[in-house]
Formats: C-alpha cells, structure tokens, sequence
C-alpha cells in the first residue's frame, strides 16, 4: 500500500504544488512576522482574504441560524455536496473558471438536489434521512466524476476546481468577494424584511398559513439562499466543510441567546471572528488550507462556550452542585443540632460533637468539619471542652448564634410542615413522608411555606406530635435556654 | 479533445479484458470492487433501516484524525494500526454526537454535523501540518483509487506469498462481517425494528448497537482504499434502497446486495474506462442509475402501483 | 413473614422525566389473574408507569418488583405492548415475522428458530383473526389490523404477565370487539393484565379492578368501588398545585 500511495500521491501533491500561491510564500520569514504582516493589514491580498473571511462569517452566520432552528442542518450538507456537479457543468459551459457560469451552475444543481428531495418523499416511502444520502453521493459521484474528467482533458485554468475541495485562500478573485458581497446583503435584506414572518413560520407553519404567511415562498427562498450562502463560500472552506460554517456558530449562538434578534448578531459575529482567525492562522501556517482552520477554531469556540457559559456552561453546572451540596450538608447539621437541643427540653445551649455524631450518623472529623463550617460562616461558636476523665477524648463543643438558630428553626419548621402536608392533603402513608421530606426543606420558598400554613391552618405540631417552630418565635431571635 | 469521449462498445467493454496481463490486473480491481460492496451494503442495509443513513456519513467522515493520528503514532500506514485508529475515532464520533445531544439542547442533525465537520476538520489539518513527512494525500482519502489495488504488496506469510495483501484485507474483513450479519441476524433486526422488546427480553440492546456501529466503522476503514471516505455513503445506502422496490422482506433485501454490488462493481470499472474518470464515482453513478430504474419499473414501486389501479 | 410473590409490587415510586415530576410516591400491589384498567388525565404518568415497570425509565426513589425479582430480570416475564406509533410500520418484515419475534426470548443466541416456534406464530395470529394476512408487509395493514398483530406477538411470548398501552386507541369497532374478547380468554387462562386505556366509559364495562391515577395513586380496587363520581372527580379535577410545584423542585436539586 505504501509504494502507490507514494507513486500517486507524489503526483498529486507535486501538481498542486505548482498551482498554489500562498501568501508571503517565502519559507525564511519566521511565523511572528507573519502575524505582524497579518495584523497591519497593509498587503492587499491579506486584505482581500480578511474581507472575503468576514462576509463569509457574516452570511454563514446569519442564514445558520436558521438552518439551525429549522433542523436543516443535515440539509445544508447534502446541498453542498450536491452543488459539485453544477460547478462542474458551469465551468465546461465557459471554458474556464468563470464566476458567474459556475455560480448559475451550482444554483440549477442546488435546485436539483432539491426538487429530487422532493420528488423522493412524494412518490417514495424512503426515510428522509435515506433520501438526503441518497441525494448527496449520487450527486457528488457526478461532479467528481465531471472533474476528474475535466482534469483529463486539460483544460486551461482549470486548477481553481481542485481549490473546492477544502478552499483555497490564495485563489480567492475580486469577483469571489463581489459574490459573498452580494450573497450578504441579500441575506440581510431578507432577513430584515421578512423577520417577523420568518418568526412565525418557524414556530409554527399551520398558523402561519392560516393567517396568510406565504410559508412555501419563503422555505423556497430561504432555501436558495442557503444554496448561495453555500457557492459563495466553496472558495474559502470548501465543499466538504461549508456546512460545517452554516451550522457551529449559529449552534454556538444558540448556546447563549434567548432571542431572536441576539441570536442572529451573536451567531454572524461569532461566524465572522472564526473565520478571520482561521485565516489568520492559515496565514501563519503557510502551507495549511483555511477552511480546516476556520471550522477548528469555530468548534472550538463552541466547546468553550458549551462549557463556561455563564449558569448554563457545563462547569458551572458542576461547581453548582458542589456549593448545593455543602449548602445542604450545613442546613441538615443546623437540623440535627435543633433536635439534639430539642431532646434536651431546650434547657442547655450547649452540643457536643460527640451527640451530632450519633444523630447524622458520620465519623469524628466529618463532624469536626461541618463544626468548622458552621463556624466560619457565623451561624455557630465554638470551644473544646475539658478533659473530663482520662479516657474520654477532649470534645468539640458547639454554640448556636442567634443568627444559626433563626436558620435551624426556620429549617425544622418547613420540613415538619411539608410532613404534615404530605400526611394530611396528600394522603401519603407515614413511612413515605420521611425520606422526601428531607429534600423538601432545601428547596421550599418562603411564599410557599406560608401557603402551607395557611392551608393547613397554622399548626402547631407535626404529624411525629413534634413542635412546628411558628414564626414568631424564630423572629423574636429566642435562643434555647433564653426563653 | 471531447468532453464525452466516443463510446465504442468493442473498444469499452473488450479493451480492458484483451491480453492476460491486463486480465491480471482488472480482474483484481474487480474482486476489490465487489468486496467493498458487499461489505458496505450488509451493514448498510442496518444503518438504513435504522433511519441512521446519515450517521453512515458523519462516521465515515470521523474516522479521518483516527487514520491519520494512527500514521503519527506507529509511523506506518500498516493496516492493523489503521483499523484500530478508525475504529476508535469512530466510536468516539458516535459517543461524541450522543453526549452532545443529552448534555445541551443541540438538536440531533445539528449535533452530528458539529461533530463531523470538526473531526474531519482536525484530520484534514493534521493531514496538512505533515505534509511532506506524511505519505497520505487528501485526494485518495476522499475519493480513493481502486485502480491500483494490484499494486499493493503481497502477503507475505511463512515463505509463501499468498497474493495481494489488500484483497486479503478487504476479502477477511468482507467475510467476518457477512458471518457476524448472518449468526447475529435476529439480534440486529429485533434491536432494529423494536428495541423495546429486545430489552425486555434481556438482549443488551446498546451493545448491539455499538457492535453495528464497530462494522461500520470496520467495512469504511476497509473501503478507504478504494472508495474513499465520501463514497462510502453510496455504497451503503444504494443496495438496500434499491432492493427495496424488489422485495419486501429483509432477508430477501440483504442477498440482494450480492448482485447488485457484481452490478456496480462491472458498470462503475466500464463507465469509467469510457469516460476515463475516477472508478469510484463511477460506481455511485451506477449506482443511482440502478436506483432510478427501481424507483420507476421495480415491482413494489408507488408508480407501478399508481398504474395498477388506474382503470385501464 | 414473606407473603407469595407478586406479579407487580410497586412501593413510594418517584420518576422524574426531564426534570418535571410524572410519578410521586406510587404504591401498588397487582395479585395474580387481575384485570386491571389504568385511567387518569394526559400527562398523569400512566405510561410512564408502565414503562417505569418494564425498567426503560429509571425511577428517582422506590422500587418495582416483578414477582420477586428486581426489574432487570424481571421484565422477560411480562409481555408488553406498546402504543403503535412507537413502530416504524415501513420496516421491511411480513406480520408472520413480527409475531414470530414474540418467541425469540425462548431461544438463546445461536440457537435456531425451530418448527414449534413457527407453529406457535401460526397459532396466535389464528386467535387474533390474521393468519390471512401473515406474509403481508406490516407497512399495508389498517390501525387495527396493526394492534391485532402486536397482540398475535405478545401471545406467542406465552408470558405470565402483560401490560398494555392504549391497545384500543384508533382502532375500528371490529377490532375493539376481538381484542376484548381475547383479553377476556386470556385473564380466564389466568394471565394478569394491565392495561392502559383512554375512555371513562368503556372502562367501567371491560374491567375488573381500577386504578386512578394522577401524578400519585388517587385509588385501586375493584370497579364497584373505585368507579365513584368523587374518586374520577379528583383524578380528573386537577392536580395538587403545590404538591407538583415542589416535587418539580426537588427534581432539579436532584443531583445534591
């Protein structure tokens, strides 16, 4: 295997070696110069691929969102593999590599791919997921099968074809950034004057018709545009990559927007930036294609987001559990330490780290822990206390604040009354009301537990007979052995 | 020079069989083309009826940086370490869509393209940031050359040389994935058509499904060569598409692979002599020719039936 | 003391489906050769329970058993039949070959399907009024046509227990009539059944034992006692409101 991989490789590789003209070609500037060079802006050819990257963001982006919202996105990867064979064809109807031809070309193909789609669904049974494969080799065998035959034949200026397989920056023309100009400023346009009816088909197409949207005339055109969107950029990412621009920054803005209108910006910025640093660093690579590039920092930039955004981001998610953990282990040793307290007939103030150990049920320096916890956040004092016999070890022993106690009782008190809740309206049996209760307490809201009283008629004991700790004795501040 | 090229039956269809030399040679192609059809169209033939033609796609576009990370690792473009990269990049596409679905509120088709444009993406760069070290073109990974499998070595095995090691490759793989379809046959087709009961009867169902996922990813690392990694699309969805006009059960479907990959395999290896195009897209043309033809005249087809009843 | 095992014992079952609560402490005891109608409004977590019982859902809290067994083993021991658009009706197999799927738990991975099976397909599908139909393509038969096969499966299971979701939904009175008939030969052969349905009416006639549910167990037992205005008027009537605010609380802090 390796021999003809060499043999033909080397053929290939040495041929397109011929064609391509990179940027600041020359092998001795070392890579900061070239970000320098990248930077000023002042070559004309860097200038021209930043514009040409920026449009292309820009548009992506924008028709992206909708491609995204409207689950085209496995769409929008058959229709850019099934523009090949259209260039194909326009190329041959020019002779040469002509924007227009090629363009007009990958439009009647788009439109092919389409109206087969169609065609598939109304007279088939076929999956629509089958139909889109389908769809998508047998058009993209024909355009290869058209350009390995146009490589036979040797037409002229035909070395900008191999370019739309991965995009190739350098062969970007005056003509490619008028195209992505123009492709822009529709898609804006569209998108500006029809924004609240695209809205509405997108949420709901019934409604939309019955309140005299045209629904198929919009899909007609938002789908053209998309076949647009797609030509204008092969010339800069490729065929195989394009939908991977319609679809990572619109999916990243998704990530973070909650309306419409942000959504659209965020997504055409977050296009745009992608595409100028893949081709920043394309241009500081030399040799490496820009479209790779510009998808990579594209995914990249969606992992970022997917796992920092703020309440969302998947590390927070998990920090938050953390906190929610330890706030809960704090709200159940505030409990323990009522009902040690409790036990007692409220007569002493005092709890030893050896009776919280018994009542939760952890080992000695969980306990020390959670002591140590409640101290530092003001709801607890503490002190050893002294060795009474030899044997004994020196305990921890534990005070409640005034503010500790207003939080335990207030604790104490919406979990007995959610038991009783549970007992009373709910009809629940006895043995079940324990163990969910003790989740409940956390999370209960104040409105809500003052529903609950007021529908259970402000009791005074739970369903166990214990005491339900009213109201005005928490804010009254009364602490044990005070009262 | 034409752009269609005179077709001249004699000198298409003959030309390539005229001395034994050429016989030699063509007909190892032609071996070749049928072990990849028949390969990809068996588990093709799972991966559509599980409406996952797609995932056929993103999978075969995801196993690209394995192959390529596989080269840096051993250094080699040896077959075992191949696999075995592709293998895992494969299932680390198919995990990756999976979590990226349960963890955000990324909806699927959005998922699988996130995740197989970037792979794609990275094996394409790291492809690129070798160039010149690494012997693997981009070319041949996307559209393949199954016009020189006769030029790879020959296998080599206590002091008999056996022939062609491709063929032997792609002929073991073919085999072991036939045998693996036709003893797990009932797993596949209950874990395809309702999972639910499956799981009640105890068959781990999520197994099975990585165990199809594995022959994917095994029957396109295989097909690469030839096929290259977008074509591969066609070899799995066509067969079991087309058969369907034919017949309605899937046994019936699964043999029908058999002769139309011989089909695909003759008419892509002409049509390409003709044209003097790449064979393998020659063959996804044969292909949707075949597919057309189905959807038109095959017995189960809507329009046949539409015909049926029209009062004549 | 350890009383016969049951064929489905549920205790304090809490399932969460994205983080919105469906079931909140359900308790239940199914005896043997039972009938049971399950009823309830959209969304009460009628089949969620079911499905919870053949442990596709995971509960948060409680248990389900199955004649003693954890879930996991348990389930080959119940037939189940769910609502018939969860099948893809496109799928390339004949009605024969769906209800011969009904004996493949008999068999072990390797081992072939033997004639004892295929007889036993011919069989159900005869009880159900389909043997006509066997080697039709399952993708051109009507809505009860279609129900009338997945019973024909679920007979070939020969199993103890069966739980049925919305077996009557859409299907023509013919059909109606036939399943009814074959559900009631089958509690006579002394099978269990569980059955999810749709319409307060029928379900006083078809019957033997009731469960109301909404969100929690609101009461089970036979159709004379449970069939009462004020029994359907909570079950129907509306929810706890705090009850189900709180418990989608407690599900979104069920990670801590």
């Amino acid at each position: 295997m390796k021999n003809w991989v060499i043999v033909f490789g080397g053929l290939l590789i040495s041929s397109s070696f011929l064609e391509a003209k990179q940027i600041g070609a020359a092998e001795d500037l070392n890579w900061l110069t070239q970000a320098e060079r990248f930077i000023e802006m002042k070559d004309p050819s860097i200038r021209k691929v930043a514009l040409g990257a920026l449009l292309m963001g820009l548009s992506c982006g924008l028709i992206g969102s909708y491609v995204v919202t409207r689950r085209l996105s496995l769409f929008g990867d058959t229709l850019s593999h099934a523009v090949l064979p259209g260039i194909a064809v326009g190329f041959i109807w020019a002779g040469e590599k002509d924007n227009f031809s090629l363009l007009i070309g990958a439009g009647i193909a788009g439109f092919a791919g389409v109206c087969c789609l169609s065609l598939l669904k109304k007279f088939t049974r076929i999956h629509e997921d089958s139909s889109l494969g389908i769809v998508l080799s047998a058009f993209y065998a024909l355009g290869i099968c058209l350009l390995t035959r146009i490589q036979k034949v040797g037409y002229t200026d035909q070395s900008g074809l191999d370019s739309f397989m991965f995009g190739q920056v350098s062969a970007l023309s005056s003509n490619d950034i008028n195209g992505l100009f123009i492709t822009l400023l529709m898609i804006s346009l569209f998108i500006v004057f029809n924004f609240r009816q695209l809205l509405v088909t997108g949420f709901d197409p019934q409604f939309s018709k019955s309140i005299g949207i045209p629904n198929d005339f919009l899909q007609f055109v938002l789908w053209m545009l998309i076949a647009f969107c797609v030509i204008s950029s092969l010339q800069l990412v490729g065929v195989i990559l394009v939908s991977a621009m319609l679809v990572i920054p619109a999916a990243t803005a998704s990530l973070l927007a909650r309306r419409m209108k942000t959504y659209l910006v965020l997504s055409s910025l977050l296009g745009a930036g992608a595409g100028i640093s893949g081709t920043f660093f394309s241009f500081l690579g030399k040799s490496l294609p820009a479209g790779p590039l510009i998808v990579l920092v594209s995914a990249l930039l969606f992992l970022f987001i997917l796992f920092l955004r703020p309440e969302k981001g998947i590390l927070f998610c998990w920090l938050n559990t953390r906190s929610e953990r330890s706030r809960i282990i704090v709200e159940n040793t505030l409990k323990a330490a009522f009902q040690i307290l409790e036990q007692k007939g409220f007569e002493e103030n005092e709890i030893t780290s050896l009776e919280i150990m018994k009542k939760r049920g952890l080992s000695r320096p969980e306990v020390e822990k959670e002591i140590q916890n409640l101290t530092t956040a003001g709801l607890a004092t503490k002190n050893i206390s002294p060795i009474d016999q030899v044997s004994l070890p020196s305990q921890t022993v534990m005070t409640l604040t005034p503010k500790g106690w207003e939080y335990a009782c207030r604790m104490v008190r919406n979990h007995r009354l959610w038991e009783l809740y549970l007992t009373n309206e709910a009809e629940y049996e006895p043995d079940h009301v324990h163990e969910d209760a003790e989740k409940i307490e956390h999370v209960l809201g104040e409105k809500t537990v003052r529903q609950i009283e007021r529908l259970l008629q402000n009791p005074k004991t739970d369903p166990h007979g214990k005491l339900i700790p009213s109201i005005t004795d928490i804010h009254q501040g009364n602490l044990p052995g005070a009262s | 020079m034409n752009f269609i090229p005179k077709f001249d039956p004699s000198k298409v269809f003959f030309e390539p069989w005229a001395t034994p030399e050429l016989i030699a040679w063509n007909s190892q192609v032609i071996l070749m083309g049928f072990l990849v059809c028949w390969a990809s169209g068996m588990v093709g033939t799972f991966i559509v009826v599980r409406r996952m033609a797609l995932m056929g796609d993103a999978i075969s576009h995801g196993i690209l940086p394995g192959i390529v990370i596989a080269f840096l690792t051993f250094g080699s473009l040896e077959v075992g370490p191949m696999l075995l990269g592709a293998c895992l990049a494969g299932l680390a596409c198919s995990f990756s869509i999976e979590w990226l679905q349960q963890n955000s509120l990324i909806n699927k088709d959005a998922s699988m393209a996130i995740v197989f444009t970037s792979f794609f993406a990275l094996g394409v760069t790291l492809i690129n940031l070798q160039a010149g070290h690494l012997d693997l073109d981009t070319d041949c990974i996307l559209y393949g050359e199954i016009g020189l499998t006769p030029l790879a070595p020959n296998f080599i095995f206590g002091g008999n040389d056996f022939g062609n090691r491709s063929l032997w490759v792609m002929g073991l793989i073919c085999a072991a994935i036939i045998i693996l379809v036709s003893l797990f046959y009932r797993q596949l087709l209950l874990t395809s058509f309702d999972a639910i009961l499956a799981h009640s009867i105890g068959w781990p169902v999520k197994i099975i499904h990585l165990f199809l996922m594995l022959l994917l990813a095994l029957s396109t690392v295989a097909s690469l060569e030839s096929v290259g990694v977008i074509l591969v699309v066609a070899m799995l969805v066509f067969p079991s598409v087309t058969a369907s006009f034919f017949f309605h059960r899937l046994p019936s479907i699964l043999i029908c692979t058999f002769p139309l990959g011989i089909l695909y395999t003759f008419g892509g290896f002409h049509l390409a002599y003709w044209l003097d195009c790449s064979i393998a897209a020659a063959m996804a043309i044969t292909a949707s020719i075949c597919f057309i033809l189905s959807v038109i005249f095959g017995p189960r087809s809507y329009i046949w039936k539409t015909a049926k009843k029209k009062p004549s | 003391m350890k009383h016969h095992d049951l064929p489905i014992e549920v205790h304090d079952l809490t399932v969460s489906y994205q983080k919105k609560p469906v079931l909140y402490g359900v308790d239940l005891e199914i005896e043997e050769g039972s009938f049971v109608g399950i009823l309830g409004p959209n969304g009460a977590g009628k089949s969620t329970l079911i499905k919870t019982i053949m442990n596709i859902i995971k509960p948060n809290g409680g248990y389900v058993k199955i004649f003693g067994d954890s879930p996991k083993t348990g389930i080959k021991r119940i037939g189940y039949i769910p609502q018939k658009e969860s099948v893809d009706w496109d799928f390339p197999v004949t009605v024969f070959d769906v209800v011969l799927m009904g004996r493949y738990g008999y068999h072990g991975w390797l081992s072939r399907i033997g004639k004892e099976d295929r007889n036993k397909a011919s069989e159900c599908l005869e009880q159900v009024n389909m043997l006509a139909y066997a080697d039709r393509p399952i993708g051109n038969l009507s809505g009860g046509q279609q129900q009338r096969v997945f019973l024909a499966r679920a007979l070939a299971q020969e199993s103890a227990v069966y739980l049925m979701d919305e077996p009557f939904a859409g299907v023509d009175a013919v059909t109606e009539k036939t399943i009814i008939s074959i559900l009631q030969e089958m509690k006579k052969a002394g099978k269990t059944l569980m059955v999810v349905h749709h319409d307060l009416a029928s379900a006083k006639e078809y019957f033997d034992q009731l469960l109301l549910l909404n969100m929690r167990k609101v009461a089970y037992g036979s159709v004379s006692e449970v069939y009462t205005h004020e029994l359907l008027q909570k079950t129907y009537g509306g929810k706890l409101a705090v009850l189900s605010e709180m418990a989608t609380e407690v599900a979104k802090n069920a990670d801590t």
